[in-house]
């Protein structure tokens, strides 16, 4: 099925959702409206363990959006209400009874702009951890050094850990704020244009830290540089106005989509 | 395209510059005006004899009133040690014609110790019966003349009295003092000298905290094996200080100042260790700065602590005007503010203490939990306007509720505790507001941020939101304490009493006592409204130490709202 919305026929959300790897997170069927708008249209979307998933399309499509609503972070605006089913394991995340502290401390989330806590780069990264964990004084100690060291900036900061977050470069602030997520050991990383904020060097330590992190969590990572989806993604899904055009594994999204929206978008012959 | 967004960007930059201009400008007159209006206060202090000598005219007596009358009022000759008048010896003329002849009598003016309340001056056709007359406090002179035509008065030496408000000379006060050290110059060092060096310490941290001081740093590397006595050492002098000055305001301060440096000092040497143990030079700021735990926290609460300490002036230097003398109705400038001084600490420490708790708790419930119902609306609107409710209504609620017995009334009586509360309520509308002003103001990626680490909502609030918000909270809660400081009516509708001789009894209104009370707008007003100019000198002393009072409430907002903005900014 489809649709005509300003002249450009757009598909209804893809059925097709094959992954190769085990699931970690399924989103099925999610509807969703700020206020009276609607967001969302029917979207599903499998994601694979020990992947990296990476979801693009035009600004405004709703990535963000389905992003947050895997951590139910949309919860915090009023306005927002939604409807569908998202599912991690026997874990229903949608639901209302859901347990939202556990739920996020298992999803991390990196956001678009890079936001550390006003406090200092070891509390920023030590104070999930504290939160959750009671860990010693050395505990803490080391698992902040493991996380920053993860996060590559150890040897940025390593003799600055009182300095305030804040005080680092855009750059650094958004590698802290990785490692401040890492560090409370989620099996989701959700990252929201990690490096729209970022210069070419840093953009590519993420890319490599990304492909690290793929070892040990589940990534799922909004984009809109076509190159850097093809470089970190395994699966990427496509997404226009609303729906979920077309999801499939990077390699064949890249080289022979099977919606000629698709198609134009990722050649850059759009709109 | 170019061209026009060239235009439109020069267009804003004028007007920018304009606005950045007109605010300066109108800084810059506000701070003139204050100056001046400053300088006004001063000079009524320091010149408070006005305008001109007394002349006067006793009337001519008549077949039907033999004899009429003049009084003069004498009210306050200053003397020196030994009883002498200071100034040039004060001398009476007295003139008047004599069928055709001036005749002319001097009276020369004396000052004795005794209270002499009454003069008497008789003039008839031989002569003044008087030379010479003795004037102590208060002293009337009854001039009365059985003349039959008009007698001149005028003073002939002496330091100029002042004239009678009404500018009748029937009854006139003479002010014979120019003197202003009797208010303000014998303020003296009482602090205990643990206050004082507690003080000089705090300074010293701060110093040290703030900008390189190599030899300093060096000289303390000595102590970086006796942190923990250097620790119970300072601790210890805390505890000597509230032990040995009393527990004083003045010794807490003190305390304050000492544990303060404790952490300053504590924290540094920690930073230093830590850089000893990485190898690095102790000494070089710059390093050191980043690893003193949280340097920033411990400098700001130094700063408050020490723009307080400063500010508050009995702490340094004791002025009898404060903190010694109550009001001597007879003499003005024997007067002080002591009761009203100390009234009105505790009015504003007992507002403070009822009003912030609950004014803060209510803005993060109304801003991060109460659901957008037209309850919580409805609430809004009406925090919103009591805000704008002028104060004297909120005397009227304090009398309803807190003072009056019976009904609703807790029947407080006059009392300071009711004055308090009334102060309380009403600062809290202003505190709510600002607080969700501040709490507003704190950006949603925070707590976004703090969300997806997985905190709860409780958590957010008390380790992200407040924290951030808290400087915007404390700055409106201290302008909202210095606005209810200046306040008078509402008092005068609680009751706060003109003549007060006694420390204010802040519980008397519960476990009763004496419950008079006055705080320093009060003094004002009542000094203001009695007729002699020197009472008048004497509000404006009053004033003075209440714009002092909110120099520093506001400074310390300064130094909050300044700390806060470094924060945001870096
Ligand atoms: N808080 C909100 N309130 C109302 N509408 C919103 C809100 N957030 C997003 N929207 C709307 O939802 C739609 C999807 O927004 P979303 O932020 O998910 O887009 P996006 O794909 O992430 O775009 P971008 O690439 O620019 O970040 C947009 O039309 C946007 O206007
Ligand atoms: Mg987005």
């Amino acid at each position: 099925m489809s649709e005509e919305i300003g002249g450009e026929v757009v598909p209804d959300s893809t059925r097709e959702l094959n992954i190769d790897g085990e699931l970690d997170i399924m989103i099925e069927d999610l509807d969703l409206w700020y206020g009276t708008k609607q967001a969302l249209y029917g979207v599903s979307l499998p994601i694979a363990r020990n992947s990296v998933t990476a979801l693009i399309g035009p600004s405004g499509c709703g990535k963000s959006t389905l992003l947050r609503t895997i951590n139910r972070m949309n919860d915090l605006i009023p306005i927002c209400k939604y409807e569908g089913t998202i599912t991690k394991g026997d874990v229903v995340i949608t639901d209302k009874g859901a347990d939202l502290v556990e739920l996020r401390k298992s999803i991390g989330m990196v956001f678009q702009r890079p936001n550390p806590f006003p406090k200092s780069i070891y509390d920023n990264v030590g104070y999930g951890v504290r939160l959750h964990h009671q860990p010693t004084r050395d505990e803490l100690d080391a698992i902040v050094e493991k996380s920053l060291k993860r996060a590559a900036i150890w040897n940025e900061v390593a003799d600055r850990l009182h300095d305030l977050g804040t005080s680092l470069s855009g750059g650094q602030q958004q590698r802290l704020c990785i490692a401040r997520t890492i560090a409370i050991e989620p099996d989701v990383i959700l990252m929201d244009e990690p490096c729209s904020a970022l210069d070419p060097i840093a953009t590519a330590a993420i890319e490599e830290l990304i492909l690290e992190l793929k070892k040990d969590f589940t990534v799922v990572i909004v984009t809109h540089s076509m190159s850097q989806a093809a470089r970190v993604s395994d699966y990427t899904g496509f997404m226009y106005l609303g729906r979920m055009v077309e999801f499939n594994k990077t390699e064949k999204i890249f080289s022979e989509p099977d919606q000629e929206l698709t198609q134009r978008y990722i050649t850059g012959r759009f709109g | 395209m170019k061209k026009d967004i060239d235009l439109l960007k020069k267009r804003n930059r004028k007007r920018r510059d304009l606005m950045e201009r007109a605010g300066s400008t109108g800084l810059a007159l506000s701070g003139f005006i204050g100056l001046m209006f400053l300088s006004v206060l001063v000079w009524q202090i320091a010149v408070p004899t006005f305008i001109e000598g007394e002349t006067g005219q006793i009337e001519p007596a008549s077949e039907f009133i033999p004899v009429s009358e003049y009084v003069l009022k004498w009210d306050h000759p200053t003397v020196d040690d030994d009883g002498a008048l200071i100034g040039d010896p004060v001398v009476l003329e007295l003139t008047w014609d004599d069928g055709g002849t001036e005749r002319t009598h001097s009276i020369a003016v004396t000052v004795t110790s005794e209270r002499n309340l009454r003069e008497d001056i008789v003039i008839n056709a031989s002569g003044v019966s008087t030379e010479a007359v003795e004037v102590g406090k208060k002293t009337k002179f009854y001039i009365q003349s059985s003349l039959e035509v008009p007698v001149d008065i005028h003073q002939a030496s002496g330091p100029v009295p002042a004239a009678d408000e009404t500018g009748s000379p029937t009854v006139s006060s003479f002010v014979i003092s120019a003197d202003v050290s009797v208010v303000v110059d014998d303020g003296r060092f009482v602090s205990h000298p643990l206050t004082m060096v507690a003080w000089l310490m705090l300074v010293f941290v701060v110093a040290l905290l703030s900008f390189p001081m190599p030899a300093v740093l060096s000289a303390m590397e000595a102590l970086l094996n006796r942190q923990a006595a250097v620790r119970y050492t300072l601790y210890g002098l805390a505890a000597g200080t509230l032990a040995l000055a009393g527990f004083t305001l003045e010794a807490w301060l003190g305390a304050g100042c000492w544990t303060m440096s404790a952490v300053g000092i504590n924290r540094t040497l920690q930073g230093m260790e830590r850089l000893k143990s990485q190898g690095r030079d102790v000494t070089q700021f710059d390093r050191l700065k980043h690893s003193i735990t949280n340097r920033e926290g411990v400098l700001m609460w130094s700063r408050m602590l020490l723009v307080f300490s400063t500010l508050f002036i009995p702490l340094l230097i004791d002025v009898p005007f404060l903190t010694e003398r109550y009001q001597d109705i007879f003499q003005p400038y024997a007067s002080g503010i002591r009761s009203a001084f100390f009234g009105t600490i505790w009015v504003m420490g007992i507002a403070m203490v009822v009003s912030m708790p609950v004014s803060i708790g209510a803005a993060i419930y109304l801003e991060e939990y109460a659901a957008p119902t037209k309850t919580t609306k409805l609430i809004q609107a009406l925090v919103t306007n009591l805000a704008g409710v002028p104060s004297i209504v909120f005397g009227m609620f304090g009398l309803a509720i807190f003072v009056k017995q019976g009904g609703i009334g807790l029947g407080l009586g006059p009392s300071i505790l009711a004055a308090g509360l009334t102060m309380g309520v009403m600062a809290m509308p202003i505190i709510v507001l600002a607080s969700q002003e501040a709490l507003r103001s704190v950006p949603t990626s925070l707590r976004e941020s703090a969300y997806g680490v997985g905190c709860t909502q409780w958590q957010v609030t008390r380790d992200h939101v407040l924290p951030s918000a808290m400087p915007g909270i404390m700055t409106g809660s201290i302008l909202a304490m210095s606005r209810i400081m200046g306040e008078a009516a509402p008092l005068v509708v609680v009751g706060a009493a003109a003549l007060v001789l006694f420390d204010p009894e802040p519980l008397a209104g519960l476990l009763g006592g004496n419950k008079g009370f006055t705080v320093i707008p009060i003094q004002i007003y009542f000094w203001t409204s009695e007729p002699e100019h020197a009472w008048h000198s004497m509000a404006a002393a009053a004033s003075i130490t209440l714009i002092l009072l909110l120099a520093a409430m506001n400074s310390v907002a300064i130094v909050l709202r300044q700390h806060f903005r470094k924060r945001l900014n870096s």
